[in-house]
Order: C-alpha cells, then sequence, then structure tokens
C-alpha cells in the first residue's frame, strides 16, 4: 500500500489535494441529494393536496392559497390532471411502497387548509400496477408527445373509519438524483482538473529549483570543487534554502582550499629539509651508511607523498582522460625491473577507459610495494573481463589471515605488529589505493589464494 | 665568457638550510655556484656576470620562482631547471609549458641533479639555433606525441602511459625522422634520470617502447638497422607552438 503512496512532494501535495476535494465534493452531493429529495416530495404532496382538494372547494368554497395551485402548462396542454377516484376499498396494495414523509407532509398541507381526513394513506406504486393511471397518461402521451411515467405517487383519504376513500394520483417526476450525482462527478473531475493544473505550476516553482539543488548536492558531494553557483530560484522559502547552499558550499570549497594551501605548506615545509638531507649525506664516507641513510630519506619522502595524496584524493586536479592501461601496468613493472627488483609481469590485455594516469600508477605501485614488502616478490597481470579492467598483483608471501582483511584497509594498518618498522611503508598503501579505485568507481579487495599467497584485485570500469 | 670545463651555475632557493650544503656538492661535483636567496637577488646577480644554467625554487616568498623562470628563459635565454617541495602533474606541466629546461622534485638525489644539469647544459651548447622544444606536438603514422607533457596519444586518441626513457627514446627518434640512430647516440639521448645504462639498455628500451605502442596489424614504425641502430619508419609532422 506504502508503495502505492507518491512520495515527491508534487504527487503528495495533489494526492492530498484530491483526497480533499473529494470529501468536500462528496458531502456537497450528499446535500444536493437530499434537498432534491425533499423537493420532489413537496412538489408531490402539493400536487396530491390540490387534486384532494380541487372537489372539496366546490363544496366547501375554500380558496386554495396560490402555492397550492397548479403550475401554469404551456399552451395547447390540458390543466387537468387525472381524476379524482372514489372507493369504498382500501386502495393500497401488497405491491405499493408507503411513503410516510410524504404522508406526513400532505397532512400538514390538508390541515392548513382546514382538512383533517381521519385517513391518510400515501404510497408509490409502478404505473403498470394501475390500470386506470396508465390508461390516463397513455393518452396524454398520445396526445401531447410526453413520457409516461415510471411510477405515480398516489394519496388515499378518508372523512372517518367507515367512509369512502378519495384517491388522488400524480405522476412521480423523473428520478434525477443519479443525473445530479453525475454532474457533481463531473464538477469534482473539472475543478480537479482545473487544481491540478494551477497547482502543478505553483509547485514546479518550488520543486524544479529543489531538483536543480539536490544534483548539485549530489555532484558537489561527489567532487567538490567551485564551480557556478546555482542561482536563487523559485519562492523565498526555497530560494533562502539555495543561498544558505550556496554559502555552505563556499565554506566547504574554501575549507578544502585552505587545507589543501596548508598541505602545500606542510609539503613544502617538510620537503625541503628533507633535500638538505639527503644533499648532506652525499658527505657521508662510508658507502653502506650513506645507501641506508638515502633509503631512509626514501621513504619518509613516500610517506609524505602518501599521506598528502590521501589528503588530496577527494579532489584531484586532473581529469580522468582515455587511456589504456596496459602500457601502464608494463611501465610500472619496467620501474621495479630496472631497479633489480623480482616483479615480472603475466598479462596485459588492452583496457581503454577514462582514468586518471598517476593515480593508478600510484595505485599500482602501492599494491606492488606490499606484495614485495609482504611476499617478497609480485606478479602483475591485467585482464579484461566485460566492462571492468581487473589489475591483480599476486605474491607467494603468507597472505593476510580472512578475520583482518577489512582491517588492513584501514589507515595506518600494517600486516603484522611485529613487522612494523623493520618492513616500513606508512601504512597508507592499501586505504591509498583503495581510495584510487573508489576515484575511478571501482573496487579493491584482497583475497587469500588456495595454494598460499595474497592476491590484490583491483578492479576499475571501463 | 663561462668556462666550458667549470661552468657557472645561479642557484635560487630562500632556504638556506638547503642552498648551503647544495652549493658545497655543486662546487665539488666541478661548478661554480653563485647562490642567491630570492628572486631579487637572483635578477642582480645576473647583472654582475653571466651563468650557463639556473636552478630556481618554485616556492620563494616574493616573486616566485615560476615568474623568475619566465624571466630567465624569455629575457636572459638562460638554461633553467627548477626545483619543487609539490610533486603534482599540473606544476611539472606549468613548469615546463613556461619553458623550464627541467623539473626536480624535492627530495631529489643529488647525482641525478648532476645528471640532469650535464644533460641540459649538453643540449644547450649542442644546438642553439635548432631549439628543438619549441615543437608542441609530433604528428606521426596517426600517432601524436606532446613534448611538454610527455603525452603520447594512439591513432584512436588514447593515452598510452610512457616513462621518461621511453618518451626521451621515442623524441630523439623523432627529432631525427628517416636517421639511423646508433646505440651511442641513442644512449646519450635515453639515459636522463637513469645513470648505468648501457649499449643493451637501449635494445631493451627500444623494445620496451615497442611493446607499449603495439598494434594489430602494424608493422614495426621503430625499425632495428642491422649492425646499425635504430629508425623511426614514419613520416613526421611537426606543429610549432604558437607564440
Amino acid at each position: 500500500m506504502r508503495r502505492l503512496l507518491p512520495s515527491s512532494l508534487l504527487g503528495q501535495v495533489l494526492l492530498s489535494i484530491a483526497l480533499a476535494l473529494f470529501a468536500a465534493q462528496a458531502f456537497n452531493a450528499v446535500l444536493l441529494y437530499r434537498g432534491m429529495i425533499e423537493r420532489q416530495q413537496n412538489a408531490s404532496a402539493n400536487a396530491l393536496a390540490f387534486r384532494l382538494l380541487a372537489p372539496e372547494r366546490r363544496g366547501s368554497e375554500l380558496e386554495l392559497p396560490p402555492e397550492l395551485r397548479e403550475p401554469r402548462r404551456g399552451p395547447g396542454m390540458r390543466g387537468r390532471g387525472l381524476r379524482l377516484e372514489r372507493s369504498e376499498s382500501d386502495p393500497v396494495r401488497a405491491a405499493d411502497v408507503r411513503l410516510p414523509a410524504i404522508e406526513a407532509r400532505l397532512r400538514d398541507i390538508l390541515r392548513l387548509q382546514g382538512y383533517a381526513p381521519a385517513q391518510i394513506a400515501v404510497v408509490r406504486r409502478a404505473i403498470d400496477d394501475d390500470p386506470r393511471a396508465l390508461r390516463f397518461f397513455t393518452a396524454r402521451a398520445r396526445r401531447q408527445g410526453e413520457d409516461i411515467p415510471d411510477t405515480l405517487v398516489l394519496a388515499a383519504v378518508r372523512n372517518d373509519a367507515a367512509g369512502d376513500w378519495r384517491i388522488a394520483r400524480v405522476a412521480e417526476g423523473p428520478r434525477t438524483g443519479r443525473r445530479a450525482i453525475g454532474g457533481i462527478v463531473f464538477q469534482t473531475l473539472v475543478l480537479t482538473l482545473v487544481l491540478f493544473g494551477v497547482l502543478w505550476l505553483v509547485l514546479r516553482r518550488i520543486t524544479r529549483p529543489l531538483a536543480a539543488l539536490t544534483a548539485r548536492t549530489r555532484s558537489f558531494a561527489a567532487a567538490p570543487r567551485e564551480a557556478e553557483l546555482l542561482a536563487p530560484s523559485g519562492p523565498d522559502d526555497v530560494r533562502e534554502l539555495i543561498e544558505a547552499h550556496n554559502a555552505l558550499e563556499a565554506r566547504i570549497v574554501a575549507l578544502l582550499d585552505e587545507k589543501d594551501v596548508m598541505l602545500g605548506a606542510i609539503g613544502h615545509d617538510l620537503k625541503t629539509p628533507l633535500a638538505a638531507l639527503r644533499v648532506r649525506i652525499e658527505g657521508v664516507e662510508d658507502k653502506t651508511r650513506r645507501t641506508k641513510m638515502a633509503a631512509g630519506i626514501a621513504e619518509l619522502d613516500r610517506m609524505l607523498d602518501d599521506i598528502l595524496s590521501l589528503a588530496r584524493i577527494g579532489r584531484p586536479q586532473d581529469e580522468p582522460e582515455m587511456l589504456d592501461l596496459a602500457p601502464l601496468a608494463t611501465g610500472v613493472v619496467e620501474e621495479y625491473e630496472d631497479r633489480g627488483r623480482p616483479v615480472t609481469l603475466v598479462d596485459a590485455d588492452k583496457a581503454v577507459g577514462r582514468f586518471r594516469a598517476t593515480w593508478v600508477r600510484r595505485a599500482l605501485r602501492n599494491l606492488v610495494d606490499n606484495a614485495l614488502r609482504y611476499g617478497g616478490a609480485a606478479r602483475v597481470s591485467l585482464r579484461r573481463e566485460g566492462d571492468n579492467a581487473v589489475l591483480i598483483v599476486s605474491d607467494d608471501g603468507p597472505g593476510i589471515p580472512a578475520e583482518r582483511i577489512a582491517a588492513m584497509m584501514e589507515p595506518f594498518r600494517r600486516g603484522e605488529k611485529s613487522r612494523n618498522r623493520a618492513t616500513g611503508g606508512s601504512g597508507l598503501g592499501l586505504t591509498l589505493s583503495r581510495a584510487i579505485a573508489e576515484q575511478h568507481g571501482g573496487t579493491l579487495c584482497l583475497a587469500n589464494r588456495d595454494g598460499g599467497g595474497l592476491d590484490a584485485v583491483l578492479r576499475l570500469p571501463l | 665568457m663561462t668556462d666550458l670545463s667549470a661552468p657557472a651555475i645561479l642557484l635560487v632557493d630562500d632556504e638556506p638550510t638547503l642552498r648551503e650544503p647544495l652549493a658545497e656538492y655543486l662546487t665539488g661535483q666541478g661548478f661554480v655556484v653563485t647562490e642567491a636567496e630570492s628572486a631579487a637577488q637572483a635578477r642582480a646577480r645576473l647583472d654582475e656576470q653571466g651563468f650557463a644554467l639556473a636552478l630556481v625554487d618554485i616556492m620563494m616568498p616574493g616573486e616566485d620562482g615560476l615568474s623568475l623562470c619566465r624571466h630567465l628563459i624569455e629575457a636572459r635565454d638562460l638554461p633553467t631547471i627548477l626545483l619543487t617541495a609539490r610533486g603534482e602533474a599540473t606544476d611539472r606541466i606549468v613548469g615546463l609549458e613556461i619553458g623550464a629546461d627541467d623539473y626536480v622534485t624535492k627530495p631529489f638525489e643529488p647525482r641525478e641533479l648532476v645528471a640532469r644539469i650535464r644533460s641540459v647544459l649538453r643540449r644547450a651548447t649542442r644546438a642553439p639555433g635548432d631549439d628543438t622544444d619549441e615543437t608542441c606536438a609530433y604528428h606521426f603514422d596517426g600517432w601524436t606525441l606532446d613534448p611538454t607533457r610527455q603525452r603520447l596519444i594512439d591513432p584512436e586518441g588514447v593515452l598510452v602511459d610512457i616513462t621518461g626513457a621511453d618518451f626521451r627514446l621515442l623524441k630523439a627518434l623523432l627529432d631525427h625522422p628517416g636517421q639511423v640512430l646508433d646505440r651511442d647516440r641513442l644512449l646519450d639521448f635515453v639515459q636522463g634520470r637513469e645513470q648505468h645504462m648501457f649499449d643493451r639498455a637501449v635494445d631493451n628500451q627500444v623494445s620496451r617502447l615497442r611493446r607499449k605502442m603495439a598494434r594489430n596489424g602494424d608493422e614495426q614504425l621503430i625499425q632495428t638497422i642491422r649492425g646499425g641502430g635504430y629508425r623511426l619508419a614514419a613520416e613526421v609532422r611537426r606543429v610549432e607552438c604558437e607564440a
């Protein structure tokens, strides 16, 4: 049920308006119907009273008030209805329907005219059950082209319990109830359509800026950058929301800029003394000591780079471009080959997609570094699987206990506590690689192989 | 003018902790080093004497290194190597686009810096008229090489990631289209940052570049000339940079 309800602002407002409108119109319809029934009953009661009183009037010289006179008819029409009938027996039959409401009304009218019969019965009777009326109306229909009514209202009165019944008949007006209801339904539909149209125009002024704001917020969340701000539009409430959002965006951009400037400064302030240290090391005579010191500085430099990269990954300065990953993977493996590290390339399928070369290269290097650190050697393979490029870096090391794989992706985690400093690494490698994978809409998974060793699987959509 | 055996180098860096030991080290490597701690001081030194090359730190208070670099290249025609703490690709590109001859990221290996200084000096003395750095793009057989950004684009518009050595090899071949370059000459070009390369290394580098540029049904773009060396078998069209 919940699923059928509209969830959008426009849908919900329109639905509530429609429901309110239908409720109001239904109430209206009931009132209208009741009024109509009452009018019809009055008309029947009046007509019956007229017929019953007409002969009485001649006898008793009663003056009929104007509202009891039969309505004037058009030219060529005989103003007389069905004649009054006199009967000794009770005229009410089993098939007749008693109409107590009209009965009460008729009694009131007659009493006003000073006539209080001992017994009054008012019934509805189908025209086919009343040969006398049928004959009359058929004749009239033939004469004046009027429709034969379906039912008639019959009133029987007698002055005392043993007297004759005097019986009056009037045709019952058509049951206009249904037509009136139809009118109300039509009216409701027209109102609904008009309201919907107007509301849609008004609401669109609200929902369109809101939709734009949603899209803007979403894209800003994905990649916060100083783009053209959303122009405030719509009613004041929405306009103010957009202005507040723009202020928020400006604040976030300013904070990020501040962060970048700060990182740049940190990078500069740490790397310059590091460079000075590196230069001074050249003065060390002992070659092995010099090499060790240089390696230490290189390690520090890499850590610094990892930290700076991780901090900047949300706001890459370069746009992704069409790139073949095969030469990239090949190039990374060659770098290690040149340094005499045991890294081999197994497969290099052509895999062209939109990537940021510097970042993918960094992710791959981190995975290879990890494999070398914990497994001693690394195999790199690049395969195309459907719409994904799959880069796998495998080692033959001890792997990672399954329950710790997730924790390995967290910043500053290293494989084994005992190997912390000896094996080095900033502990940011995997975190950074995963962040880079996510930056490209891909994933990074670590999986122990059955025969031992670890596979780091970098999956990037093409 | 300058003594070719002991080239005069202008070292501009605001940080004395780096500038002083670096000057000392470079002096030990046979250069005559003049220090400057700001762009203004560097300009003053430039008026006093001639230099063979300038080493300029990008991030300095006052006038920054990029602005000084632009002045050095445009007004003084002095070969310049930029020093920077930031390794961002955009910084490198900006530096190379304004015409810096090379770009070194802190912390650098002093030996590598010396190798690069020598390489820039060699280029500057060898071909003053034939300044290949004016080329903005090489087009050959559907491929495009952007020498400033070191970007190689294949005939389908896809970026082919190449290493520095790949780039230098390819650029050497493109600068000498149709000519056979022997291993010694290629080694000269390719030996940039990597210092211990031998003849075999050239063969290895060529096969690496071939692998990256390999396309289905393509003939070898880089041909091996028996007993000679290598040659690029394609017509090369250069696009000059717009001033």
